[in-house]
C-alpha cells in the first residue's frame, strides 16, 4: 500500500489531505462529503478484516471510508 | 404574479404546478424535514441515517392569504450530476428541480444549511446559485451551535452569497414565519446574481465564529460519541454487540407481539360476532364472515409486530447506531456482493418486504440497489412466522421448546443465508459490477424524540394496511370464492364426504380442492397432498393466509386464536388407506418452501414499482417459487431418507 495515503495511516494517525486520486465522478462525490484536499483528517479506527475507516475531518464531520477509496486519498509528505 | 401569464401552450402536468414553491434542498441530516415539519405541521420522517428522505414530500399551505406548496427534497451534496442515475435520492431532487424549472412554476429554493458547518452547506449554494432560480439561505439548528458558544455572521455571508440568510432552529416555532417571509421576499424580489465565485472552505471558516470559551457542551456530546464508540465500534466487543442487538430486537418483535396479537384477534372475534348474527346464516354471513372479515383479521394480527419493529428501527437510526450497524457489516456484506448500505433495508425486510424495498433506494450504485430489491423478499418477514409456529407445533410438538427455539432461529439464518447466496449469484451475473466503495456520515448518538418515533410507528402502521391490507382482503374474497363455489360434477373426484359436517364436505367439492386434486401428482415428490397445495394457492396473493386455509379445509372454523388445535388435526389428517398424510418431512419440506417463496403480491408490486419493469417483478416470483419447490423436494426426499 501506499504509504502516503489515508489507507496507510495507523489509527491514532493524522494527515492533510493532497489529492483524490479518483475518476472524476467519483472525487466530486467524495469531496462534497466533506473529505477535500487541504482538510486535515484523523484516522479514529479501522474496521476489522480490512474493513471502513472511521475518520474524523477538521470540519468536525466523521465519515466511514471504505478502505481501498482511502487509499486512493493522498496525503501531503511530511507530518502536519 | 400568475395573473399576467398567458395560459400556457401545454397544460401543466398537474393543476397545482403554478403554484409558488417553496423547495426545501440541503444536505442529507442539515434538518430539512425537522424544518418541513416545523412549517407544515407534517410529518416527514426525521431521521439521522443520510439519505433516509427518499420521496419527495409536499404539502399545500395557506400563509397570509397566499397558497403555497411546500416540498422536502431528499439530501443532495451536491446539484452537478455526477453520473447518479435518477433513482437516487440525488437523482430524484435534480429531477424534481428540472420539472419545476420546465413547468415554469415559480419556485424559491430554501437551503437548509446545518449552521454548525457552514463550509460543506456553502459548496451546495455556489451549484444552486449557478440555476439562477431565487434563493434564501436557511442556517438551522441554531440552538445547536449557541450550545457550542459559537456564531454565524449572516451580514458576511449575505453579502459573499448575494442572498438573504436566516438563522433559525426547528425546535423554536419562529422558525416558521421567519422562513417564510424570507422565502417569499426572495420569490417576488429580483433574481440573485448568477455568477458568484467563492471559496465555500475559505467563507465558512470567515462566517462561523468561533467561541470565546470552550465549549464544554459540543466537548461533552464529542467525549460521550466517542465513548459510546469505543464499544461499539470495538473489534472484537462491537460486532458482539450488535449481534446481542439484533438478536434482541427479533426477540422483542417476537415476545411483545403475541400477546398483542391476541388482543387485535380477540377484538376481531368480537366484531365477527356481532356483525355474524345480524347476518343470518347464508352465503352473505360465510362470505362477509370468513371471507372479508377473516382476511381483515389475518392483516391486523400483523400490526403489532410491524409496528414494534419500526419503532426498533427508528430507535436504531434516531440515536444514530444504524451508522454504525452499517460500518460494522459493511465488510460482510461486501462478500455477497453488497455494501454496508443494504444492511438497512435487509433488516427492515425482517418485518415487511414493502417498506423495505423503498428502503432500498438508500442504496447508491443502481445494480446493487436492484440486487437488494430481488433479495429482500427472502428475509423472513412478520407474515411467514404463523406458519412456521404451526409447521414446529405440528411437528416438532414432542421436542421441547429449546429445540422449536433453535428451529425458528435457524429459519432466520436460513433466509440470511439464502438471501446472501441469491446476491452472491446475481452479482456474478445480471447485475453484474463494482460496489462503489463505503463513504457514509456517521452523526453523533442522539437521545430519540420519543414523539417522532412514535409518529414513525403509526405511519409504518397505516402504511401496512393499506398497501398489504388491500392484497389481503382481494386474495381472501377470491380464496373465499374458490373455496365455496362447487367443482362441476365431472371433475369432482373428493369421494364419499357424506361423514363430513357440511361445511367440510363443501370444502372438499369446492374449486379450489379440485384444483389441488390435479397438482397432486407434482407436488406429492414434495410430500405436499391437495390440501397444502389448497393452503399454497390461499396464501399464493399473501402468505399470512397459510394457517387460515388450512384450518378451513381440516374443518375447522376457529384457528387463529389455537394453533394447537390446527397442529393436532393436521399430524391426525390420514389418507385413504388409513395412514398419516404428513410427517415430519412435509412439515420441513413446507418449511423449507416459505423461506424461499415469495407468496406475496404486494411484495411483488412493490419490486415493480421500484424497478419500473414487470420483467424483475416476475423473474421474483418465478425464481422463488422454482427454487422454493426444489427446496422442499430435496429437503423432503433427503428427510424421508434419513427416517424422519
Ligand atoms: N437541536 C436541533 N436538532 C435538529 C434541528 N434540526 C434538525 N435537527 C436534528 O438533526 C438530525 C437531522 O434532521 P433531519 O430533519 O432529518 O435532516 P434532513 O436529513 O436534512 O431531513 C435529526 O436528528 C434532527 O433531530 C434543530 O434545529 N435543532
Ligand atoms: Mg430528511
Amino acid at each position: 500500500m501506499n504509504p502516503d495515503t489515508l489507507g496507510a495511516l495507523p489509527p491514532g494517525g493524522r494527515g492533510v489531505i493532497a489529492s483524490l486520486e479518483l475518476p472524476s465522478q467519483e472525487r466530486a462525490w467524495v469531496d462534497a462529503l466533506g473529505l477535500s484536499p487541504g482538510r486535515s483528517v484523523t484516522v479514529l479506527r479501522r474496521g476489522a478484516f480490512r474493513g471502513p475507516l472511521h475518520v474524523r475531518v477538521d470540519s468536525g464531520a466523521e465519515l466511514a471510508v471504505d478502505a481501498e477509496l482511502a487509499s486512493h486519498v493522498r496525503l501531503a509528505a511530511g507530518a502536519p | 404574479m400568475s395573473d399576467h401569464c398567458e395560459a400556457p401552450a401545454e397544460a401543466p402536468r398537474e393543476g397545482a404546478s403554478q403554484t409558488p414553491t417553496l423547495v426545501l434542498v440541503g444536505r442529507p441530516n442539515a434538518g430539512k424535514s425537522s424544518l418541513y415539519n416545523r412549517i407544515t405541521g407534517g410529518d416527514a420522517r426525521v431521521g439521522n441515517f443520510p439519505g433516509i428522505t427518499v420521496d419527495v414530500l409536499e404539502a399545500p399551505l395557506d400563509h397570509e392569504g397566499r397558497a403555497l406548496r411546500v416540498v422536502d427534497l431528499p439530501g443532495l451534496y451536491a446539484l452537478a450530476a455526477n453520473g447518479d442515475d435518477a433513482e437516487t435520492d440525488e437523482g430524484v431532487a435534480r429531477r424534481f428541480l428540472d420539472n419545476l424549472a420546465h413547468e415554469k412554476t415559480p419556485t424559491v429554493l430554501v437551503q437548509v444549511m446545518d449552521a454548525t458547518c457552514p463550509a460543506l452547506g456553502l459548496r451546495l449554494t455556489r451549484d444552486l446559485l449557478a440555476r439562477g432560480t431565487p434563493l434564501v439561505v436557511i442556517a438551522t439548528q441554531s440552538d445547536v451551535l449557541a450550545a457550542q458558544g459559537r456564531s454565524l455572521d449572516v451580514e458576511a455571508l449575505r453579502k459573499a452569497l448575494g442572498v438573504d440568510v436566516r438563522v433559525v432552529s426547528a425546535r423554536d416555532p419562529d422558525a416558521k414565519p421567519t422562513v417564510l417571509s424570507a422565502a417569499l421576499a426572495a420569490l417576488d424580489g429580483a433574481p440573485p446574481p448568477r455568477a458568484r465565485s467563492f471559496d465555500p472552505d475559505a467563507l465558512g471558516r470567515e462566517v462561523l465564529r468561533d467561541a470565546p470559551r470552550v465549549d464544554d457542551e459540543a466537548l461533552a456530546a464529542r467525549a460521550r460519541t466517542e465513548r459510546i464508540d469505543r464499544w461499539a465500534l470495538h473489534p472484537t466487543l462491537g460486532p458482539l454487540l450488535f449481534v446481542l442487538l439484533m438478536g434482541g430486537l427479533f426477540s422483542a418483535v417476537f415476545l411483545v407481539a403475541d400477546p398483542a396479537s391476541n388482543l387485535v384477534d380477540a377484538a376481531v372475534q368480537a366484531l365477527i360476532n356481532v356483525v355474524g348474527r345480524r347476518l343470518g346464516d347464508g352465503a352473505l354471513r360465510s362470505f362477509v364472515v370468513d371471507g372479508v372479515l377473516g382476511g381483515a383479521g389475518t392483516v391486523l394480527i400483523f400490526l403489532p409486530q410491524i409496528v414494534v419493529l419500526t419503532v426498533a428501527m427508528e430507535l436504531l437510526d434516531a440515536s444514530g447506531y444504524l451508522a454504525r450497524g452499517v460500518f460494522l457489516v459493511d465488510r460482510l456484506f461486501r462478500r455477497a456482493g453488497l455494501s454496508g448500505r443494504a444492511f438497512v433495508p435487509l433488516l427492515t425486510g425482517h418485518a415487511c418486504a414493502v417498506p423495505a424495498i423503498a428502503a432500498t433506494r438508500i442504496i447508491r450504485d443502481p445494480r446493487e440497489r436492484l440486487t437488494a430489491v430481488l433479495v429482500v423478499p427472502l428475509m423472513t418477514c412478520s407474515a411467514r412466522i404463523p406458519t412456521y409456529a404451526l409447521l414446529l407445533s405440528a411437528f416438532f410438538a414432542s421436542r421441547g421448546a429449546w429445540f422449536r427455539a433453535m428451529v425458528f432461529v435457524a429459519l432466520y439464518v436460513f433466509g440470511i443465508a439464502s438471501g446472501f447466496v441469491a446476491s452472491a449469484m446475481l452479482r456474478r451475473s445480471r447485475t453484474r459490477g463494482r460496489t462503489l466503495p463505503l463513504l457514509l456520515e456517521m452523526p453523533r448518538y442522539h437521545a430519540p424524540d420519543a414523539r417522532v418515533v412514535a409518529r414513525a410507528g403509526w405511519r409504518a402502521a397505516g402504511r401496512f394496511v393499506r398497501d398489504v391490507g388491500t392484497t389481503i382482503l382481494a386474495a381472501s374474497a377470491l380464496l373465499w370464492a374458490l373455496l365455496n363455489v362447487p367443482m362441476p360434477a365431472a371433475f369432482d373426484h373428493a369421494g364419499d364426504t357424506h361423514t363430513m359436517p357440511p361445511a367440510v364436505a363443501r370444502v372438499h367439492h369446492s374449486v379450489a380442492a379440485g384444483l389441488g386434486r390435479a397438482l397432486e401428482p407434482v407436488t406429492r415428490i414434495a410430500g405436499f397432498d391437495w390440501r397444502i397445495n389448497v393452503g399454497l394457492m390461499g396464501s399464493f396473493g399473501a402468505r399470512e393466509l397459510m394457517v387460515g386455509t388450512l384450518g378451513v379445509i381440516t374443518g375447522l372454523e376457529d384457528v387463529e386464536d389455537d394453533d394447537g388445535a390446527l397442529a393436532t388435526r393436521l399430524r391426525e389428517i390420514r389418507r385413504d388407506d388409513g395412514t398419516r398424510a404428513y410427517s415430519t418431512a412435509t412439515g420441513l419440506a413446507l418449511m423449507a418452501f416459505f423461506v424461499i417463496a415469495c407468496q406475496c403480491m404486494s411484495t411483488v408490486a412493490a419490486v415493480q414499482r421500484e424497478t419500473r419493469s414487470w420483467r424483475w417483478a416476475g423473474f421474483t416470483l418465478v425464481w422463488t417459487y422454482a427454487v422454493g419447490f426444489a427446496l422442499a423436494v430435496l429437503t423432503y426426499q433427503t428427510a424421508r431418507a434419513l427416517g424422519l
